[in-house]
C-alpha cells in the first residue's frame, strides 16, 4: 500500500536511519553465525578469533539502536504503526545481540574443540544446524523491511526444525559419552554449541513475533509449536 | 476494555448521554457535516480530532444548538439527550443550554466580578433562592473549577484581571454553576501556555466524574492524553469513532492512521 | 570545488558595509522628511487658522464681558412717582417708565453740579448719559419696595451705548464729532464723572442673564432667554433622540435580520447623516409648525427639529459601539443559556455604554452649535421674556444661543459687534467643555480586550 511519507520529513528519515541500522546490525550477525559455523568445520582458529572480535561491532550497534530509538521516542511522540516501528526496534536490537554472543560463545567453544581430536560427524550435522538458524534469520530480516507477516510466521514455523535436530543432536551426544569417557570434554562443547544454535533459532522467532506486531498490531498467540523434548525426556541406556 | 485511569478514579459507568444519529449540516449550500453518528457516554471525555475545517467545532455547536444563532445554517438529524430530542420544536434552547454547558476557545469571562460572572447562569435560570444559597452555588462551582482558593479572597475583582489559565478556569466554574449534564469544550487549551494546559487537562479529568464531556482539540496529544473515546472527523464525515487506546495504537481506518501519525494535514 | 567554478557558478555576493549608505536609503529618507515638512507645515497652516479666529472673536468679544455702570443718588419725589400717595403699587404701576426719566436726568444734573463739574451742557444732555434702559429698572425696583418713595437712594445705573463704548475705546473724541447719537461734551462729562468714581466700568453678570434689548441699546443686551431656549432644546433632543437612537440602533445590530430591507434601512440612515440642516428646517416647519400646529419660536419645535439631525449621529455611534463588543461576549452568553434580549441587556449594552455616551454627547455638541434649521422655524425673533419653567415653557416663544448671534450680526449699532463675539466665546466655551467631556469619558472608559 503506498502511502505518503511524513509531512515532517525529518521524522521520515529518522525512521529510515533507524531501520537501516537494524539491517546493518542483522546482517553482521548473519555473517557471524556462518563464520563460526565455517571456523568450527574447518578447524580455523583465525576465522574464530575473528568471529569474537567482530561481536564488539554488533554490541555497539545495538547500543547506537538503544539511543535513537530513545530519541525518536522523545523528540517524535510517535503513535499507532510509527511507535510499533520504534518499539519494535528495542526488541529486535535486543534479540539480535543475544544471537550476536551465541555466535561469539560458538566461536570460542570451537577454538578449544579444534585442539582436541575430531569426532566424526559431529561438526556436519551442527554446520546444517548453524545452517538453518542463518537462513532462518536472513528470512525474517527480509520480513521485517518488506512488512511480511506471512513470510514472518513461515519462519515461525521452522523453528520446529531447528528444535527436532536440537534434540536428535542431543541424543546422539549421549551416545557418545556413554561409548567413550574420554569424549565427554568435547562432547560437552559441542552439546553447548547445539544448545546456543537452538537458542538462536528461539531468538529468530522472537523476531518474526516481533514483524507480526508491527504489521498487524497484534502479537501472534502462543501456541507455537515447540518440539524441543529434551527437558521431558529421561535419560535412556544403551 | 478497562482503562486503568477509570479503575483508579473508581468511575466506570458507561450509560449513553447523548445520541447522534444522520446528522447533516448545511451552511447555505454548503454541506458541512455529512450524515454522523456518534454516541456520547456519561462520565466520560470524549474527543472529536481532525484538521481544519474538518467540522468538529460545527458539530459540537449542534450538541447544544449554538448553530441556531447562524441564520443560514441548518441541522437535520436526530440528536437526543437522555433520549429526548433536542431539536424537537417544543425544547427551549434557553433551557437546553442550562444542560448542556459550553467553554470556549478564548477565555471570556464577563468584565464583572468573578462573582457575578459564575452567579449569573444561576440567577438567569432561576436555580437559588436567596444569597445564601447563590453563595454557595459559587463556592461550589470555583472550587470544582479548582479556581476557590485563588480567588476566595478576591470575588468582587473584576474576572478579567485573572491571569489567562485562571480565566479560562472562571469559565469552566461559570458553565458547570448551572449544573449541567454534559459540557462541551471548545479547543479550551488552545489559548495558553502549557503549565496552565496541563492544568486545565487534570481539571477535565476531574469533572470527569461529574459530567459528561465532550472536548475538541487540535493536539492530538492532548485527545490522547484526556479522552477515553475519540472520534476522527475528516472533510465533514466521521471517519472513526472508538477507545482512545485503540484509535492511537492501531486505528482501524487508514485515514485516521494517516492523521495521527502526521502524514497528512 | 574549482570544476563548480570553472563551469560559471556565480561568485558569491560582495558584501556590503552597513556603514555605507546606499544611494536607494538616501533617496528614501530625503523623501520621508519632505513629507514630514508637508506634514507639519499643513498643521502649522490649520494652527494659525485657529489662532487668527481665537485672537479676533476674543479681542472683540472679551470687552463684552464689561460694562460701565454710573452710580448716583437718586431722590424718589413722592409728588411724581405716587401722586394718589397711598403707597400702592397698583397705583403707582399707572406712572409709565417715561415718567420716570426726567426724575434720573435731574438727579444726575443735581449730581454734576454738587460735585462741581462744569459743563455746558443742558439737561436733557447731561440725562443722555444714562441708557435708556435704566428707567425700567429703577421704575421695576420702586414697584417692587413702595417704601422706598420720599427716600434718597444709590442707584446703580447702566450708562448709555456710545459711553460704554467711550469707556472702552470704540468711540472716541473724533467719532463722537460725527456720531449724531453722542458728543464729543458728553464724553468730556462722562470722564470727568469716571474721575468722580460715580462711573465704573465692572464685570457684567447681565451679559448671561439679560434677555435681549432692542437695536438702541446694545449695552443692555444680553444672553439669557437664549442661553434658557438652547438649554430646553437640549433637554428635548436628549429625552428624545437618545432612547429613540439607541432603541433602534440595538434593534437594527442584534434582531434585524440580515436581508436587503435591512441594507435599504441602513444606507439610508447614513445618508441622513448627511443631508445639510437646513433641509431639516424646512422639513420642521411644513411638518410640526404648518401641519401639527405647534408655536413658532418655541423650543418644543426647535427641540423635535434638531432631535431629527441628530438621530443618525446617534445610531451610527451607537452600533459602532454595539459592533466594537466582541462576538465571544455574546457566545459566552448564550452559551450559559441567556437569550438574546438577556444577553444584549445585560451584557451587550452596559459594555457599549461609553460610545453610546460619547456619541450622544457629540450630537449634542453639534446641535447645540446648529443655526439655519432654527433660523426657518422662526426662532430668529427678538424675544425679550424668558420662557417659563419647563413643560409650558417649551411652548413659550425663545431663542437660541446661535441665532442670537445671527441676530446680533444684523444690527447696525456697532456696539452689537462687540456683543456677537461676547455670545460666540460663550458658545464655543460650552462646546469646547462638552467635546472635553466627551474625549475625558471616552479615555476613562475604553477598554482593552
Amino acid at each position: 500500500m503506498a502511502r505518503s511519507g511524513h509531512i515532517v520529513s525529518g521524522f521520515d528519515r529518522d525512521l529510515e536511519s533507524i531501520q537501516a541500522l537494524i539491517m546493518r546490525m542483522g546482517g553482521l550477525v548473519e555473517e557471524s553465525i556462518l563464520k563460526a559455523a565455517t571456523a568450527l568445520e574447518t578447524r580455523d582458529e583465525d576465522l574464530a578469533a575473528e568471529v569474537r572480535a567482530g561481536d564488539k561491532a554488533i554490541d555497539a550497534l545495538e547500543e547506537q539502536l538503544n539511543e535513537e530509538a530513545a530519541r525518536i521516542l522523545a523528540l517524535r511522540a510517535p503513535t499507532a504503526r510509527d511507535l510499533r516501528i520504534v518499539l519494535s526496534v528495542f526488541r529486535v536490537s535486543a534479540n539480535l545481540e543475544r544471537i550476536g554472543d551465541y555466535s561469539k560463545n560458538i566461536a570460542k567453544r570451537s577454538s578449544v574443540i579444534i585442539q582436541a581430536p575430531p569426532i566424526n560427524g559431529t561438526s556436519a550435522s551442527l554446520r546444517r544446524m548453524a545452517r538453518a538458524v542463518e537462513l532462518m534469520l536472513k528470512d525474517v530480516l527480509d520480513a521485517y523491511i518488506q512488512r511480511d507477516a506471512d513470510l514472518a510466521a513461515d519462519v515461525r514455523a521452522r523453528d520446529q526444525e531447528g528444535d527436532q535436530m536440537y534434540s536428535a543432536l542431543f541424543r546422539e551426544y549421549l551416545t557418545f559419552m556413554m561409548e567413550d569417557p574420554r569424549n565427554i570434554t568435547t562432547t560437552m562443547h559441542l552439546h553447548f554449541m547445539a544448545k546456543n544454535i537452538e537458542r538462536m533459532g528461539d531468538h529468530v522467532t522472537s523476531i518474526a513475533e516481533q514483524v507480526i506486531y508491527l504489521v498487524t498490531g497484534e502479537m501472534p498467540d502462543d501456541d507455537r509449536p515447540k518440539q524441543d523434548r529434551t527437558p521431558y525426556e529421561q535419560g535412556t541406556g544403551g | 476494555m478497562n482503562d486503568m485511569r477509570a479503575v483508579e478514579r473508581d468511575v466506570d459507568i458507561h450509560e449513553l448521554k447523548m445520541q447522534a444519529r444522520g446528522v447533516d449540516v448545511f451552511y447555505g449550500d454548503n454541506h458541512a457535516i455529512k450524515s454522523v453518528d456518534v454516541d456520547i457516554e456519561d462520565k466520560t471525555v470524549t474527543a472529536f480530532i481532525g484538521p481544519s475545517g474538518c467540522g468538529k467545532s460545527t458539530f459540537l455547536r449542534c450538541l447544544n444548538r449554538m448553530n441556531d444563532t447562524i441564520d443560514i445554517c441548518r441541522v437535520t438529524g436526530d440528536i437526543t439527550l437522555d433520549t429526548e430530542n433536542i431539536y424537537d420544536p417544543k425544547v427551549d434552547p434557553v433551557q437546553l443550554r442550562a444542560k448542556v454547558g459550553m467553554v470556549f476557545q478564548k477565555p471570556n469571562p464577563f468584565p464583572k466580578s468573578i462573582y457575578d460572572n459564575v452567579a449569573y447562569g444561576p440567577r438567569i435560570h432561576g436555580l437559588s433562592r436567596n444569597k445564601a444559597e447563590l453563595d454557595e452555588i459559587v463556592e461550589r462551582s470555583l472550587r470544582r473549577a479548582a479556581l476557590w482558593n485563588e480567588s476566595k479572597d478576591r470575588l468582587g475583582e473584576p474576572g478579567t484581571g485573572l491571569s489567562g489559565g485562571q480565566q479560562q478556569r472562571l469559565c469552566i466554574a461559570r458553565a458547570v454553576a448551572t449544573n449541567p449534564e454534559v459540557l462541551l469544550m471548545d479547543e479550551p487549551c488552545s489559548a495558553l501556555d502549557p503549565i496552565a494546559t496541563a492544568q486545565i487537562e487534570e481539571l477535565i479529568d476531574e469533572l470527569r466524574s461529574q459530567y459528561s464531556v465532550v472536548i475538541v482539540t487540535h493536539s492530538m496529544q492532548q485527545a490522547a492524553r484526556v479522552s477515553q473515546k475519540t472520534a476522527f472527523f475528516h472533510l465533514g464525515e466521521l471517519v472513526e469513532f472508538g477507545e482512545t487506546k485503540h484509535i492511537f495504537t492501531n486505528p482501524d481506518d487508514p485515514r485516521t492512521e494517516s492523521y495521527i501519525t502526521g502524514r497528512i494535514g | 570545488m574549482t570544476d563548480a567554478t570553472a563551469a560559471g557558478v556565480p561568485d558569491a555576493p560582495r558584501k556590503s558595509s552597513l556603514y555605507a549608505a546606499d544611494a536607494r536609503t538616501t533617496r528614501r529618507n530625503k523623501a520621508e522628511k519632505r513629507f514630514r515638512a508637508y506634514g507639519l507645515s499643513a498643521v502649522s497652516l490649520g494652527l494659525l487658522a485657529l489662532v487668527l479666529l481665537l485672537i479676533s472673536i476674543l479681542s472683540n468679544g472679551l470687552s463684552s464681558f464689561r460694562q460701565t455702570y454710573i452710580t448716583i443718588p437718586v431722590t424718589l419725589s413722592a409728588e411724581r412717582l405716587d401722586p394718589a400717595g397711598n403707597r400702592d403699587a397698583a397705583e403707582m404701576a399707572r406712572v409709565t417708565t417715561f415718567g420716570y426719566v426726567p426724575l434720573l436726568g435731574q438727579s444726575l444734573v443735581d449730581y454734576v453740579a454738587a460735585a462741581g463739574i462744569e459743563t455746558e451742557l443742558g439737561a436733557q444732555e447731561i440725562g443722555g448719559l444714562i441708557s435708556g434702559e435704566a428707567p425700567a429698572q429703577v421704575r421695576a425696583r420702586v414697584l417692587a419696595n413702595p417704601g422706598l418713595i420720599g427716600q434718597t437712594i444709590q442707584v446703580d445705573m447702566l450708562v448709555g451705548g456710545r459711553i460704554d463704548g467711550f469707556f472702552k475705546g470704540r468711540v472716541s473724541m473724533d467719532s463722537a464729532g460725527r456720531d449724531s447719537n453722542v458728543s464729543p461734551e458728553q464724553l468730556l462729562l462722562a470722564q470727568a464723572l469716571a474721575d468722580e468714581g460715580a462711573i465704573v466700568t465692572r464685570f457684567n453678570w447681565r451679559f448671561i442673564t439679560a434677555p435681549d434689548a432692542s437695536d438702541t441699546r446694545p449695552e443692555a443686551a444680553g444672553l439669557g432667554v437664549a442661553i434658557i431656549g438652547s438649554l430646553y432644546m437640549m433637554m428635548i433632543v436628549l429625552v428624545l433622540a437618545l432612547p429613540i437612537g439607541v432603541a433602534s440602533s440595538i434593534y437594527l445590530e442584534e434582531f434585524a435580520p440580515k436581508n436587503r430591507i435591512t441594507d435599504i434601512i441602513e444606507v439610508n440612515i447614513s445618508n441622513l447623516a448627511a443631508v445639510p440642516s437646513i433641509v431639516f428646517g424646512i422639513l420642521g416647519l411644513a411638518i410640526f409648525i404648518n401641519f401639527a400646529g405647534l408655536p413658532q419660536s418655541a423650543p418644543i419645535v426647535g427641540g423635535l427639529v434638531l432631535t431629527l439631525m441628530t438621530l443618525p449621529t446617534i445610531i451610527i455611534a451607537t452600533r459602532a459601539s454595539l459592533r466594537a463588543v466582541p462576538p465571544s461576549i455574546r457566545s459566552a452568553a448564550l452559551g450559559l443559556g441567556a437569550s438574546k434580549m438577556q444577553s444584549v441587556f445585560h451584557h451587550v449594552l452596559p459594555l457599549a455604554a461609553p460610545g453610546i455616551l460619547t456619541g450622544t454627547i457629540i450630537g449634542l455638541a453639534q446641535a447645540l452649535g446648529e443655526t439655519a434649521p432654527l433660523l426657518l422655524i422662526g426662532m430668529v425673533a427678538f424675544v425679550r421674556d424668558y420662557p417659563s419653567a419647563p413643560l409650558e415653557g417649551f411652548f413659550d416663544p425663545a431663542s437660541a444661543l446661535p441665532v442670537q448671534v445671527y441676530n446680533w450680526t444684523q444690527r447696525s449699532d456697532p456696539a452689537f459687534v462687540e456683543r456677537a463675539s461676547g455670545a460666540i466665546i460663550v458658545l464655543l466655551v460650552f462646546l469646547i467643555f462638552m467635546n472635553a467631556m466627551a474625549v475625558l469619558l471616552r479615555r476613562r472608559f475604553e477598554r482593552r480586550w
